[in-house]
């Protein structure tokens, strides 16, 4: 009778390892699906189900179906360590598409490591997230680049701006961007009023605001997510600030603007993409995902869109079912490691993805967008001659 | 100087904030001992319920509102009735557990409503003195007093201070609804007998009071004020499922620094963590130093409770409920 029910027992599973050895292939997207950065989080599962969809009606990688599973970070510290181990312990997972958060990708990075397998992230832009770790990759800039470009975009074109005041969010992403600009700003003689820093969890900066007021700066860089970001701009003209505002990658959402409402009119931001600026294949992709989602992709999408391809694309190039795990992880490392010269690197939609010794991707462009009347337009100038 | 009457009045605006939802914790703690963790929740559902009249249902603000603290203190009702009054007489243990479960709970099912992403206040819809400004807009003068500037946008006392009237609103209301609950404590019959379930429930019951309607009606009171608190912090800055998490920990650190189970604690308690942070913030080293403004309001309470361990107004001054 025991013996009997073991077995019955045993049957589902049995079954579920059998599936396991099907003809599926299993990636792994990590993100902020909740939390302050939820928004971020959507169009990065979208990006990614819409590489996968399409990879898998095309008849998938070598015959077999791309599986995605995915993973909420929630953007904290915490919840990555979680997701990350999940993941990389998971017997089935090839590779792993994230994390968003620079401070989740850096929290993942010695799990990734230790167990073998590669992150590639499509939106931590800290200078120090691939750093010591040869598991770890990224298919856009870094923060050094982000925060001096700002600095020299402010310096070229909008000389009518002589002083800038910072308010950073006091994670790695707000930090990095902020020494980013800092350094460059001192190089560069920009000057630099008021610098301080507000805490993701808190929801009232007025406190802050009034010491940034009493500086009067030109303008003021907002190092920070959108949320925060929104509510920032809001508060600052609620306080009596005209300066317009600079941001980021961060906050390239149209939450944003939502939140901020009319005080978003005249804000700069920065960003690693922009479908303006893409061509005929970024345009197509994002009719597709319009036409699937209903809503147009944004950068994230597009990155993580180009960062699911270039796992796809390692796993047809180098994927052996016969060989053990370990084994299979390894390859899609060397494949990517070896994508390391222009001619060797990946074209996607957001350009062309190559990486240094370290993992980070370098020779991407910013560009430069405005908030008017309540949308995101190219701005007039560019700084495209990067470096 | 300006800047150190500006700071003081954003200190103002926070306190009164947190000493809204301080006491709806205050309240319910000094008649059944019971931490009431999901009060930060009750607290966010009043904003998405009004969020939800304004936006669904296209009710003028002025009537979400209060629609919005009825339908949240009917919540409380239903929340001690379904959650709390079922263990009335278990441990105390049990209560806390349950108190955090209902709040994990609710935050979920909030988020499964009305998704993660932030949601302001459309501000079409808000009264036009809770508008704000845009980039360039000169706002206009309407009058005068006493070199104060009543403009479109603001009250103006100097070029550089000035309070938003949704500010002068939150603070108002804060003064007239913690006076309003004193009166209602120490005057009213239903105060009375609330003062008795605090100090004795089984005596209050041996005399003839209906403890549980007591009670529920201290979470009626509670959630009522918690929901003008999440209206007013959702119209200042957003609605989101987790809002009632951080302003509840900073008030319910409120609460216990003034004394826990003491309404006048609270309000005192709620200020003095708005100036905490405010000041905080403010006045340290520009850099890192403010972005750690929520410890130093932290570092406060334990300041003050090491050295006066049952909080402000102990049990010993005040009464309780």
């Amino acid at each position: 009778m025991r013996k009997w029910l073991i077995g019955l027992l045993l049957i589902p599973i049995v079954f579920v390892l059998g599936c396991d050895s099907g003809n599926q292939v299993r990636v792994a997207v990590a993100g902020p699906f909740t939390g302050n950065a939820a928004a971020f989080g959507e169009m990065i599962k979208r990006g990614a189900e819409l590489k996968a969809k399409e990879i898998n009606e095309a008849g998938g990688i070598n015959g077999r179906q791309l599986k995605l599973l995915f993973g909420d970070d929630t953007g904290t510290e915490k919840e990555a360590k979680a997701v990350a181990t999940r993941f990389a312990t998971d017997r089935r997972v090839l590779a792993v598409v994230g994390h968003f958060n620079s401070t989740c990708s850096i929290a993942g990075k010695p799990i990734y490591k230790e167990n073998g397998i590669v992150e590639l992230s499509p939106g931590s832009t800290n200078v120090d997230v691939c750093q010591g770790s040869d598991w770890t990759f990224r298919n856009l800039y870094r923060d050094d680049f982000q925060g001096a470009f700002i600095a020299k975009y402010i310096k070229t074109y909008l000389t009518e701006y002589k002083t800038v005041g910072v308010i950073f969010e006091n994670d790695d992403y707000g930090r990095g961007l902020r020494d980013g600009f800092l350094a460059e700003a001192e190089k560069i003689d920009l000057s630099v009023v008021a610098d301080t820093a507000y805490d993701r969890d808190t929801t009232d900066y007025t406190a802050q605001l009034t010491n940034i007021k009493a500086e009067n700066p030109d303008m003021l860089l907002i190092s920070g997510l959108y949320g925060q970001a929104g509510l920032i701009a809001k508060q600052a003209r609620n306080l009596g600030i005209t300066a317009p505002f600079f941001g980021a990658d961060g906050i390239d959402s149209p939450e944003f603007i939502i939140i901020a409402e009319d005080a978003a009119n005249g804000t700069y931001l920065s960003t690693p993409f922009t479908f303006r600026a893409g061509g005929d294949e970024a345009a197509n992709v994002a009719k597709a995902f319009e036409a699937e989602f209903g809503v147009p992709p944004d950068t994230w999408a597009a990155l993580t869109y180009d960062a699911m391809g270039m796992i796809a694309e390692a796993i047809e190039k180098t994927y052996n079912s016969d060989a053990p795990l370990a084994e299979n992880r390894k390859a899609i490392r060397d494949h990517l490691a070896g994508l390391d010269t222009p001619e060797e690197g990946y074209t996607g939609i957001t350009g062309l993805t190559y990486f240094d010794k370290n993992g980070d991707t370098v020779n991407k462009p910013a560009y430069v967008k405005i908030v008017k009347d309540g949308e995101f337009t190219m701005a007039e100038n560019q700084l495209l001659d990067s470096e | 100087m300006d800047e150190f009457f500006q700071q003081l009045i954003n200190a103002l605006v926070l306190g009164g904030i947190y000493a809204l939802i301080a006491v709806g914790y205050t309240m319910v703690y000094g008649i059944i001992q019971l931490i009431n963790f999901a009060h930060g929740e009750v607290f966010m559902l009043g904003a998405y319920f009004a969020f939800t009249l304004v936006t669904a249902f296209h009710l003028p603000f002025w009537a979400a509102v209060p629609i919005s603290m009825i339908l949240c203190a009917g919540f409380g009702l239903l929340m001690d009735y379904v959650a709390y009054r079922p263990i009335r007489n278990a441990p105390r243990l049990s209560a806390l557990i349950t108190a955090i479960g209902v709040s994990i709970a609710l935050q979920n099912i909030a988020r499964i409503i009305w998704g993660a992403k932030p949601r302001p206040f459309p501000s079409d819809s808000l009264p036009s003195f809770m508008r704000q400004l845009g980039q360039n807009e000169t706002p206009e003068i309407y009058f005068s007093l006493l070199g104060i500037e009543f403009t479109q946008a603001n009250i103006s006392f100097s070029e550089n201070v000035s309070i938003a009237y949704l500010d002068f609103f939150i603070i108002l209301l804060a003064i007239i609804l913690m006076v309003a609950l004193n009166r209602l404590v120490t005057l009213t019959k239903i105060g009375k007998a609330m003062r008795a379930c605090a100090q004795s429930r089984i005596a209050a019951n041996l005399m003839g009071i209906n403890t549980n309607r007591v009670i529920a009606v201290t979470f009626a009171i509670g959630s009522f004020l918690g929901a003008i608190a999440g209206v007013m912090v959702g119209v200042r800055e957003y609605i989101e499922p987790t809002m009632g998490y951080y302003k509840g920990v900073a008030a319910f650190a409120a609460a216990v620094l003034g004394g826990i189970g003491n309404i006048t604690g609270a309000m005192f308690g709620g200020l003095l963590i708005g100036f905490a942070e405010v000041f905080g913030a403010g006045y340290i080293p520009y850099g890192y130093g403010s972005g750690y403004r929520i410890a130093i309001a932290y570092i406060v309470m334990i300041i003050v409770i090491l050295i006066r361990p049952t909080g402000l107004f102990g049990k010993s001054t005040g009464h309780r409920a």
